[in-house]
């Protein structure tokens, strides 16, 4: 008496297993539809390439992107083993532009990642909680929204009074979590209606339960397609941080690369590649995301796919 | 832009020490923050804005000035910008799936990833005298690159002459600011309409036996562009950015070329004001597509 004997189904799994079967099979689902849209692989080859370039850098670049090179003077034209030239300090502009990738691909996942982590959670608890503390989050997000992002990028670079690396990301990150906390509020403005929620408050489960282990692994597919987009925006946000002489001095970024080109007046004297090469590196790194992302959102977002 | 401002403003030199401590104190810089906080709004609804450090004028003098330029060259481009980005949109929207399509959407993601200052120095080196390409192709040709007008034309003059010279300045930085922010809108237009498209009331419409151009205008159109005006004014923060470097790469004296300016002089008041200018019209934006929402969705209701 008082105690229940636990009935053994042959065959039955404990339900964590349940569980992890059900992910792995979602997680084997998406990689085949992923691998399956012209769209979404084009993406990741080009995303392949240069995180290849980011990583193998001290393999690939001849020279070091900071010391100036022994064989020219600075300025030096394009050719022979210097396929770009040499800068205004006789550093070897194609071992630079190799080294860029390192900063630009680090700076822009992980400022999206602050971005998204922050986001994520505003967006999460403003849909959630509702009432007055979303009434509140939501017009501060319309005021940081309305304010154009280079300035506040500049405000908030001035109250952190430093830029190192950390810094640089913490700026872009901490300006950039706008548009992702309104996504995923919609998001879960719709997943709060869901049968599955009301289930989960029938069987007596706390907020931050369905919170957790409800509604963000549904939405989870759509942050990440999100983030993956943040990807690219914080690119961008670097590069023109750097062309404004606001990035971080202490290392190459392909901003910086342009900056000091157009500064050198590198067009005219014949140094065409000083600025076409590295604006270019942005701008396929920055496509490669965006059509992976929009790929990824198209696969992951049910709206879509239902077309 | 961290740093002291009144080492901007007066010599570092041991003499100049008074000087230095009475500036500081007439510019409250050296109260608590919260309390120049406080002291800026008050002044900002008395319409005090504040005397720039470096110019010695007030600010609302120097941006008013500014603020006509970079109003034309942004409404310009946006203008542009709205009627190239719904034709394009809504065209790939028809034929999705197509080759237009596809050539637009991969063409629009491109000039979506790149920086606009560096299309705008690209332009800028094409269009130049002397460039690369006229050299190579007769007839190509060299459109101003820097400046509101030419400078021989000092000063401004209401005449045919100023006017069309400023109209060819303009060009460039137009063109750059156009090309950069066309993808954003032509890409949210075309989903937009492909989302009214599976509706049932336009299967309904080509039931009915309406041709395709008469579902578009009469059925397709109407409810995918009120999301768009919404979309566009929420962008407005996003041209401005994107003004922010044409403005620099062109030497077109705005708003935004001011404000790098101040960053590097340090000159706080100038900063602030540019700030509250550039919020107030994104709000203004919005309040606008909200009228014009109204206008256009005549579902929408004020409650």
């Amino acid at each position: 008496m008082g105690t229940v004997d636990v009935v053994k189904v042959p065959g039955a799994i404990s339900p964590f297993r349940a569980r992890a079967t059900v992910v792995s099979r979602r997680m084997q689902d998406i990689g085949l539809q992923v691998f399956h849209n012209k769209t979404a692989m084009a993406g990741l080859i080009i995303l392949l390439f240069f995180t290849f370039l980011a990583v193998a850098a001290p393999l690939i670049a001849p020279y070091s992107p900071l010391t100036a090179v022994p064989d020219v003077g600075p300025l030096t034209l394009p050719g022979g083993v210097h396929p770009f030239g040499t800068n205004q300090f006789g550093y070897d502009i194609y071992s630079q532009v190799i080294w860029g990738t390192q900063i630009s691909l680090l700076v822009g996942v992980l400022a999206a990642g602050v971005a998204s982590v922050i986001g994520t959670a505003v967006g999460l608890i403003s849909g959630f909680v509702g009432g007055w503390i979303d009434e509140v989050i939501m017009r501060f997000n319309d005021v940081v929204l309305s304010i154009p992002w280079l300035v506040l990028m500049i405000v908030v670079a001035a109250r952190l009074n430093y830029l190192d690396l950390a810094g640089i990301i913490l700026v872009i990150g901490l300006t950039g979590w706008s548009v992702t906390a309104r996504v995923v509020r919609s998001q879960v403005l719709s997943l709060k209606e869901r049968m599955f929620v009301e289930r989960g408050r029938m069987i007596g489960s706390s907020n931050a339960h369905i919170l957790l282990r409800h509604i963000f692994p549904n939405a989870f597919p759509l942050i990440f397609a999100n983030t993956i987009l943040t990807v690219a925006i914080s690119i961008l946000s670097e590069s023109v941080l750097a062309f404004l002489n606001l990035s971080v001095k202490s290392n190459v970024s392909w901003g910086r690369i342009i900056a000091e080109a157009y500064q050198h007046d590198a067009l005219t004297i014949g140094m065409a590649a000083w600025i076409i090469v590295p604006g270019l590196c942005i701008v396929f790194l920055v496509f490669g995301f965006y059509l992976f992302g929009y790929a990824l959102d198209e696969i992951l977002n049910p709206r879509l796919r239902r077309r | 832009m961290p740093g002291d401002p009144s080492l901007s403003i007066i010599p570092r030199d041991p003499k100049f020490r008074g000087l230095r401590d009475y500036m500081i104190s007439f510019f409250g810089l050296d109260r608590p923050q919260w309390e120049q906080f406080v002291i800026y709004l008050q002044r900002l609804f008395t319409l005090d804005w504040g005397v720039s450090y470096q110019d010695h004028r007030p600010v609302a003098d120097i941006l008013f000035h500014d603020l006509g330029w970079t109003l034309l060259l942004v409404g310009t481009s946006t203008i542009i910008t709205i009627l190239i980005g719904i034709a394009v949109g809504a065209y790939s929207a028809v034929r999705r799936g197509k080759a237009f399509d596809f050539v637009s959407t991969g063409i629009g993601i491109f000039l979506y990833g790149m920086p606009i200052f560096w299309l705008g120095l690209v332009l800028q080196s094409a269009f130049r005298k002397n460039s690369v390409f006229q050299t190579w192709i007769p007839g190509w040709p060299a459109l101003p690159t820097s400046g509101y007008y030419d400078d021989r034309l000092i000063p401004w003059n209401w005449d045919i002459v100023h006017l069309a010279d400023a109209g060819l300045h303009l060009l460039l930085p137009a063109l750059t600011l156009s090309l950069g922010t066309l993808a954003g809108i032509s890409l949210v237009m075309r989903n937009s309409l492909i989302d009214v498209m599976t509706e049932d009331f336009v299967t309904t419409a080509r039931a009915k036996g309406l041709s395709p151009r008469q579902v578009l205008r009469r059925h397709i159109l109407p409810n995918g562009l009120p999301p768009m005006v919404s979309l566009i004014a929420l962008d407005i923060a996003f041209i401005l950015g994107g003004a922010y470097q044409v403005e620099v790469i062109f030497r077109y004296q705005g708003i935004g070329f001011r404000t790098i300016e101040a960053i590097g002089s340090l000159d706080y008041p100038l900063l602030q004001f540019i700030i509250v200018i550039g919020g107030v019209a994104v709000v203004l934006a919005n309040l606008l597509s909200d009228f014009l929402l109204l206008w256009l969705d005549p579902r929408i209701k004020i409650s």
